[in-house]
């Protein structure tokens, strides 16, 4: 029989040989757990591969989920402009350029598809609540559009309002993670803190929103802009702000109008560099993807080493499991076995082999994602079922490429020298 | 008497000049040269002749593990002496039953599905049943669900033999059958062969031995790839499977 045949018998694989194929599978794994240590080293590149697969895809669709969800809870239509670092001729940095208020309100007055802004001054102060004293807190000054923009709401007491803008008044929403580090329930509401020695009178508290790549958004104290610039006023000239377009569709307009705007104001010229920068939800994801892209790089690197190393191993036990029992592979020829038969079993006994490589992985990889996810500013990560069918056709895929070989060499024994083999 | 009884019954083999020349590096070995002879329905040979007289090289052939150089081959009826590596397998598996020296039983795995082995092959219908009844044939149908490595060696060659038999073969090959055991289970074993024989089956057995040969009914004698000598016992008593009317006088 040649070649060519060999292997139509093998792809005309009819299922009234299913019972000698669920036969053969019996037989590697006997022959599997006969050789138990030597089948676990050999297997051992295949266990590494699927464990990468199973725990750095799920970790990446685990984040991919948080981001999305993040910037859903950013808001969906929301940007957020701020100054740049104006450069000098060999491109180094000198000063921020300036920003200021009637640019902001420029913005909203002529920039048809912006609904709303909101400036933002981003400091880091120092928090007193009785004896307690936090250092180095996110202090965010805005106004009362805030909450709308961010989708970032209080659910007790209330956030300013437009008045306490207006006044300057002192007053302050705090984040979830900042109550708990004061040591203090909601009983705060309306008592007073320091920030920065200035009492700010607590109106409202926060909804938590959790963290975002160790980074928790629940450590922030909100307070009305103009308060903020009252304490720091050398800020009037570089602020921020937040832009809500009309909807979703207007992201690209609103941007364009209000660069237009904003080039106009700074008096740029055709051709020179925006003096300002935009942050759009799709630079996040863009930046994501990036890491994303990079993670499954590293992935598909890791995984191609292990497969080849796993499945040269597979090859190599193989050869070594023919070898030995070629008086059983006699036995079986004078018993009336055809090659085919014994092409299948040694066949059936790699892709056993190192699919239980690839079960064993598995395992491993939702215990490793399972012991991740305990972190507590981990993402929550799942192991999502295609990639288990992608860890498994692997892992059989390299049984069939490595194991054929080795399948080919005991099936064309010749059963006189095979029975007279010591 | 005897003779004209075995003229009628069917012949099992029929070589026809058989020859066999293997290359031994650059040199030419004549293993077989010219073997002419007829095993008949239910006869019980013994094949003997010292190393290197060809008997191994006969045996393969007369097992279908291996095809002449030249000459013909008839198993049954079939010429199987030109046939290709697939259809030899399916020859092997449905029409003869190897009995070795060293048993040649799957470790791991229960005297029971030793025996299914040959049946799992040739894809039989009901294994289960007719590998048990093999075994009670043998005598072993306790041990049907011991590993090789729990048996006695007598034990194994049982199952051995069953395994041979499961098939129902038209001919059993028993290469030194009792090589690897001690006298009395060696006994024990040429016992089940005698009463296979008994019971209409053809057996062949290669041997080197005279006790063993004496059971037989027959005694070929190999010597440098030709026959030199084919003698059939009178005193062995008899159970032909046709027997032949009396003639009245």
């Amino acid at each position: 029989m040649t070649a060519a045949r060999m292997l139509l018998s093998v792809l005309l694989f009819v299922p009234d040989r299913l019972a000698s194929a669920a036969g053969n599978v019996i037989t590697a794994l006997i022959q599997i757990w006969a050789n138990k240590i030597r089948s676990l080293l050999t297997v051992l590149g295949i266990i590494i591969a699927v464990t990468s697969i199973i725990a750095v895809v799920s970790l990446v669709e685990g984040f991919g989920d948080y981001v999305t969800n993040f910037l859903r809870g950013l808001g969906t239509n929301m940007m957020v402009v701020y100054p740049e670092w104006l450069r000098g001729p060999r491109g180094e940095y000198l000063r921020p350029a300036e920003m200021n208020i009637g640019d902001i309100q420029a913005v909203d007055a002529h920039a048809e598809a912006v609904r709303q802004t909101s400036p933002v001054i981003w400091l880091q102060g120092q928090v007193e609540y009785g004896r307690q004293q936090l250092t180095s807190v996110d202090i965010r000054g805005t106004n009362e559009f805030f909450q709308r923009i961010r989708n970032f709401y209080p659910d007790a007491g209330r956030f300013f309002a437009a008045v306490d803008v207006e006044n300057g008044n002192s007053v302050c929403v705090l984040g979830r993670e900042v109550l708990r580090k004061l040591e203090c329930d909601e009983s705060i509401v309306d008592d007073y803190i320091l920030i920065d020695s200035q009492r700010f009178k607590v109106v409202g508290l926060l909804e938590s929103k959790g963290s975002f790549m160790g980074d928790n958004q629940d450590e922030i104290v909100v307070i009305p802009w103009t308060t903020a610039l009252k304490m720091y006023p050398w800020r009037r000239d570089y602020l921020a702000f937040y832009v809500e377009a009309v909807d979703e569709g207007q992201i690209g307009e609103a941007r364009n109008q209000l660069a237009r705007i904003l080039r106009e104001r700074h008096g740029l010229k055709p051709g020179d560099r925006n003096d300002f920068g935009i942050f759009k939800q799709d630079e996040v994801l863009r930046e994501f993807n990036n890491i994303r892209m990079i993670a499954t790089g590293v992935l598909a690197g890791i995984v191609s080493i292990s497969l080849l190393v796993g499945g040269i191993g597979i090859m190599n036990v193989m050869l070594v499991s023919v070898t030995e029992r070629t008086r059983e592979i006699g036995l079986r020829k004078s018993v009336g076995a055809h090659r085919r038969d014994i092409l299948m079993q040694f066949l059936t006994e790699a892709i056993v082999l190192s699919t239980v490589g690839g079960a064993i992985g598995i395992l491993l990889g939702y215990a490793i994602v399972h012991l991740v996810s305990l972190h507590p500013s981990m993402v929550k990560a799942t192991v999502p079922l295609w990639s288990v069918g992608l860890a498994l056709g692997f892992s059989a895929g390299v049984g069939i490429f490595f194991g054929i070989i080795p399948a080919f060499k005991a099936a064309i024994i010749h059963p006189i020298d095979a029975l007279r083999h010591e | 008497m005897i003779a004209d009884q075995h003229d009628n019954s069917k012949p099992v083999i029929e070589l026809i000049d058989l020859r066999k020349i293997y290359r031994v590096g650059t040199e030419l070995v004549h293993a077989l040269r010219g073997v002419t002879l007829t095993v008949r329905e239910n006869e019980y040979v013994a094949i003997m002749g010292a190393s290197g007289s060809g008997k191994s090289t006969l045996l393969n052939i007369l097992g279908c593990l291996d095809v002449p150089t030249s000459g013909e081959y008839h198993l049954g009826g079939q010429d199987v002496s030109k046939l290709s590596q697939s259809k030899l397998a399916r020859i092997r598996g449905r029409r003869i039953g190897f009995v070795f020296q060293s048993f040649e039983l799957l470790p791991r795995t229960t005297a029971l599905k030793n025996v299914e082995l040959p049946l799992r092959y040739t894809r039989a219908r009901h294994r289960r049943q007719r590998a048990t009844e093999a075994l009670q044939r043998v005598g072993l149908l306790d041990r049907a669900h011991h590993h090789p490595n729990q048996l006695s060696g007598g034990q194994k060659q049982r199952v051995a033999i069953a395994r041979a038999l499961a098939q129902q073969p038209d001919l059993i090959l028993a290469d030194e059958p009792t090589g690897n055991l001690d006298s009395t289970t060696g006994e024990e074993i040429m016992a089940i062969l005698d009463s296979l024989h008994n019971d209409g089956q053809t057996v062949i057995v290669v041997t080197h031995e005279d006790d063993i040969a004496a059971r037989c009914q027959r005694v070929i004698k190999l010597r440098d790839g030709q026959v030199v000598s084919d003698e059939r016992r009178q005193d062995t008593p008899d159970v032909p499977s046709n027997p032949q009317p009396v003639e009245t006088p």
